[in-house]
């Protein structure tokens, strides 16, 4: 059975290149959206510095960093996840997992990963970039330390989203017409814009407690400029590794739940 | 025509009734924005206030924000796209009634429902926070409700015109979504436009943005007082509205006799 993922991921990955290189013109388009919105994002962040010198007491460039942060993660979100796991919603309201479940493959790992939007890959370069740009301002080089730190707070970060989208589309198990629950997600994913400090109150709870959606860019953000000790990236794996079984978990008890009915 | 309305209004109620999880969901994103721009503005005023505002108003601003936005977002040219690029448009053309008329329909019964929600969110959250109530001035809210009208008449046209846009290219949402994009500064979403820099804030105004949002929300929390402002925002609205109307009608007229799809 294991030994079978690897080709067959191989298989529909190279199928979805090929037809993804017949719409180029979708790459130029989607290079200059990432670009339009990282523009406004800045812009904002220079609205609000017009008007302060430091933002949970982060200064402007420390926060231009964790933007980068952020496009890299919605990089990896629209290329892999919204194609992949974000179709499952509508696949449990229109029957169509039928033909999934069927497969003589784990169901999760091909509902997660059959299907990628390539091009939005170049969200993640253009987001490390800025990245990058925004920690030469600063006058910081990371060490090799910080930079291990940094991948694996990231990757972990990857995996907590994964699971926050796995238990999101579980719900569609039990609630059929949430087609659009995704929108929950874009929603709360606009709070990781900013570090988690600079939140008042009600909305830290919100965003860090209750859905701790605003650490998976504070973290990997806080590793590269230093602002964490390289130690704390161990413990933001740990997160992620309880996260994803406590998904895997979600999964299995949705997936009984399942009764198809699909034509 | 009002008979017309009144069914349409009630057919668009009741299939907004099946999807109102998703309604529940489009409203909490919609809310989110404002509700940051709130939380972030709230840290950097702290104790003290920033250009004239302090806590207290960026709390009434942004309420007055999730408020208006909801009563005049218009998501038409997103239906728009897809009628003509899939041929649904087809069917809406052979109905007896301009499908202009329906999208408007389903936009009352969307908001009705919305915006509704909202305001009674607001009044629990006022009946706790002093920091959110309004003082009571009913002359103030009826002219606030004429601006909402203008601008979600507008914002109606915008959408709609920018849907058309369909019949010569296959971006026209990446233009609404640039729209939206400057609108986040221009017309207030962000930040009262008081705290922009004012040549931005005098574009803003100079175009139909100001109209478009910030102007409703700065007259019902009282920002805009004296009624020569008054006026001269309300005109600002009715004139952009017109020249609106104006582009939604070459829009309309050229892109129909343009096309030509197949199927529905």
């Amino acid at each position: 059975m294991r030994g079978r993922w690897i080709p067959l991921l191989g298989a529909f990955w190279r199928l979805n290149l090929a037809e993804e290189l017949q719409y180029r013109a979708n790459f130029v388009a989607s290079v200059l959206g990432t670009l339009f919105s990282m523009a406004t994002a800045l812009l904002t962040l220079s609205l609000f510095f017009h008007h302060t010198t430091s933002l949970g007491g982060w200064d402007y460039w420390e926060i231009v960093v964790l933007l980068g942060v952020f496009n890299a993660l919605s990089g990896v979100i629209e290329a892999v996840l919204r194609p992949g796991i974000g179709q499952l919603a509508g696949e449990v309201r229109s029957g169509e997992l039928d033909l999934v479940l069927v497969k003589p493959v784990d169901a999760q790992g091909f509902v997660s990963f059959r299907r990628l939007d390539i091009w939005r890959f170049a969200d993640v370069v253009l987001g490390l970039a800025l990245a990058g740009y925004a920690l030469t301002r600063l006058g910081r080089i990371p060490s090799v330390a910080q930079l291990v730190a940094f991948a694996l707070a990231l990757a972990s970060a990857a995996v907590v989203v994964y699971a926050i989208w796995v238990v999101l589309m579980s719900l569609a198990f039990w609630f059929v017409s949430v087609e659009n629950i995704a929108v929950l997600f874009d929603a709360v994913y606009e709070g990781a814009r900013y570090p988690v400090s600079a939140y008042p109150g009600a909305l830290r709870f919100l965003f860090v407690y209750l859905i701790p959606i605003a650490w998976t860019t504070t973290i990997p953000a806080s590793a590269l400029t230093g602002r964490l000790r390289p130690e704390v990236a161990l413990a933001a794996a740990l997160v992620a590794a309880l996260a994803f079984v406590l998904a895997r978990a979600l999964w299995r008890a949705a997936i009984r739940r399942y009764a198809g009915a699909s034509g | 025509m009002i008979k017309r309305y009144a069914a349409l209004i009630r057919n668009a109620w009741l299939v907004d009734l099946q999807y109102r999880a998703s309604i529940v969901l489009w409203l909490l994103w919609g809310v989110t924005e404002p509700a940051i721009a709130l939380g972030i503005w709230w840290a950097i005023a702290g104790d003290g206030s920033v250009a004239g505002y302090a806590r207290a108003d960026f709390a009434r601003y942004f309420f007055a924000v999730m408020l208006i936005n909801q009563l005049t977002i218009a998501w038409d040219s997103w239906y728009l796209d897809r009628w003509i690029r899939d041929g649904e448009l087809n069917y809406r053309l052979a109905r007896p009634l301009h499908p202009a008329h329906e999208a408007v329909a389903e936009n009352i019964a969307y908001k009705a429902r919305t915006a509704s929600v909202i305001l009674v969110v607001w009044l629990v959250v006022a009946a706790a926070w002093p920091a959110v109530r309004l003082p009571l001035d009913p002359g103030r809210w009826a002219l606030t409700f004429v601006a909402v009208l203008l601008a979600a008449a507008m914002r109606f046209f915008i959408s709609f015109t920018t849907g058309l846009l369909a019949f010569w290219t296959t971006r026209a949402t990446a233009i609404m979504e640039l729209h939206a994009g400057v609108s986040l500064f221009l017309a207030g979403r962000i930040a009262p436009l008081a705290l922009l820099p004012p040549a931005v804030a005098g574009v803003a105004g100079a175009l139909w943005f100001r109209s478009m949002l910030a102007f409703p929300v700065d007259l019902l929390t009282g920002a805009v007082h004296g009624a020569d402002a008054i006026v001269r925002g309300l005109a600002s609205q009715v004139v952009w509205l017109g020249i609106w109307i104006v582009a939604y009608r070459i829009a309309w007229s050229r892109g129909i006799r343009k096309y030509g799809a197949v199927g529905g």
